[in-house]
């Protein structure tokens, strides 16, 4: 018996026959009590003021209402940077995706018995899952120089760290029974691990690394902020100029892309799992 | 009562080379549990032995340590005059080849195609990057088809596994290890999740394959009508040790009652 069946006693309930069952009592409103404490500690912690956000808040749709309406004849210049954009995360998620099977499948505690290789490598994800995306682009610029490559790069790391999370956790759930089979037929784990769990973690995969490559699309275009080539190096530039109608043009196209690309992506996840 | 069994039939045993050898074995897991004790057991090519007992008793630890999915950690056990325990690496993997597996779960990929599962079994000898892409070579993908046509179930060799019934999906697994061209089969339970039916037929792909094939068989199995009706050698297991070895035909009750600790009236019946 827990502690909370103590302080909040379970119900008894009598069947027609005379038999009990005990209902523990609901353990919602706890948990209802906790985050409500803690909705209103970080408000404290924060110092969010909703009198700020009535008063200036409008100053959002002022700059927004600067952008319209788009200076359409901009949009020559945007194509270029967009179809940047779109290649940096393309490609970057195709390699961060598909380099970090191995990794994956060594931070797996069902596959790898190894409990050190196994904690080394969960290390390292997540040391790189930490590594903010600007952060990881600004220094892919210093390596590559400004452009695109840089870009690529930092997306392709961000990918990394993000599907390897994802998939050693789904690697986790597969089943392991043909797995076994396999090293009973006398394969190696790499061999048992490739024909008897990745079939079975594929379409998820497949989905989390599309959904990956939408959110990726979004990422690519700030990266430019820090000159890794792309959007963003636009943005930048005519947001500084406060050019806000081409700011809005860029935004337009930007928008009509992820849109587009959210939609197929969507289709493409709905006929996988 | 065991000596007799043994006395009975040591002429007959004798005629054959030895296969499987097991000789003053014990294991006792990591967490201290002794699943196995004193267990001698001899075992000849193209024997059918069913290894009957409770749950629990050890029979499942024991087909294991045949190829070494589970080591031992008493005793010697001998395949094929090789030492198992001494086997590592690439020679273990080896060894597992001639070993044919299956399981009381199928352990298919349920996902891909029948043809995929049963080529499985090629895995281990593609080079590694075929191994990688699934490519297979014709010979390998002929052998497979052939292995299903052994088991009865051609037609579905293009089908996904997880389209097909227990029984079907138990064939799969059969013609897996059949494409192994094994010499010994272990089977875990390979009846206890199908319909009584549908688990006479699989019995019967085991009869077949013993018979013509001349395959050791040894399985484990809750179904003591069935492990009468086809084994010919029955080995009863009581808390890991061996409580009975000898012919199917010299299973008494009062036998039964010894091994199932005088529980037979449930399990033997149902």
């Amino acid at each position: 018996m827990s502690i909370y069946d103590k302080i909040f006693p379970p119900k008894k309930m009598v069947l027609s026959n005379g038999k009990t069952v005990l209902k523990p009592a609901s353990r919602l409103p706890l948990i209802a009590l906790i985050l409500v404490l803690f909705t209103a500690l970080s408000v404290k912690i924060t110092g969010f003021d909703l009198d700020v956000l009535r008063e200036r808040g409008s100053q959002f749709f002022v700059i927004l209402g600067m952008m319209a309406p788009p200076e359409w004849g901009y949009s020559a210049q945007v194509w270029k940077p967009l179809f940047d954009t779109l290649k940096m995360s393309l490609l970057g998620t195709v390699i961060g995706a598909v380099t970090v099977i191995p990794f994956a499948m060594v931070a797996s505690t069902n596959i790898v018995k190894n409990n050190a290789a196994v904690g080394i490598m969960r290390l390292f994800l997540s040391i790189v899952r930490t590594l903010p995306t600007l952060v990881t682009a600004l220094i892919a610029t210093y390596v590559f120089g400004l452009g695109t490559l840089a870009g690529t790069t930092a997306i392709a790391v961000f990918t990394f760290a993000y599907m390897g999370k994802i998939l050693y956790e789904e690697i986790e759930t597969a089943d392991m029974g043909a797995f076994e089979a396999m090293e009973a037929i006398g394969a190696t784990k790499v061999r048992a691990f490739v024909r008897a769990i990745i079939p079975q973690v594929l379409p998820s995969y497949l989905s989390n690394g599309l959904f990956c490559f939408e959110g990726n699309v979004r990422y690519a275009a700030i990266l430019g902020y820090v000159g890794a080539g792309g959007l963003g190096l636009i943005l930048n530039e005519k947001l500084g100029w406060r050019e806000y109608p081409s700011v809005g043009m860029i935004l337009i196209m930007l928008f009509v892309t992820v849109f587009f690309i959210e939609t197929v992506s969507r289709y493409c996840r709905r006929k996988l799992v | 009562m065991i000596e007799k069994k043994k006395r009975a039939s040591a002429f007959f045993w004798e005629m054959r080379i030895c296969m499987i050898e097991f000789n003053q074995v014990g294991k006792t897991y990591s967490n201290g549990f002794q699943a196995l004790k004193d267990v001698n057991l001899k075992i000849e090519q193209g024997e059918f032995v069913a290894i009957i007992g409770l749950s629990g008793a050890g029979k499942s630890t024991l087909l294991r340590t045949i190829n070494r999915m589970h080591d031992i950690t008493e005793g010697t056990l001998t395949v094929d005059g090789v030492n198992v325990m001494e086997l590592r690496g690439k020679a273990l993997r080896r060894f597992r080849r001639r070993i044919g597996m299956i399981f009381q779960s199928f352990n298919l990929v349920t996902r891909t195609r029948v043809i995929n599962n049963v080529l499985m079994s090629k895995v281990p000898d593609l080079p590694f990057f075929k191994a990688l892409f699934g490519i297979f070579p014709k010979k390998d993908k002929l052998e497979a088809l052939e292995a299903l046509d052994k088991v009865g179930i051609l037609d579905k060799a293009f089908v996904r596994a997880d389209q097909l019934s227990g029984g079907q999906q138990q064939r799969v697994a059969l013609a897996r290890t059949l494409a192994q061209n094994p010499q010994i089969l272990l089977a875990d339970e390979p009846v206890a999740s199908l319909d009584p039916v549908t688990a006479k037929q699989v019995m019967g792909d085991f009869l077949r394959i013993n018979k013509e094939m001349n395959i050791t068989i040894l399985l484990n199995i809750h179904h003591v009508d069935l492990a009468l009706q086809y084994a010919g050698r029955v080995v009863g297991i009581r808390a890991g040790r061996i409580v009975y070895d000898g012919p199917a035909t010299e299973v008494t009750q009062e036998i039964l009652d010894e091994i199932y600790e005088g529980k037979t009236e449930e399990e033997a019946v149902g």
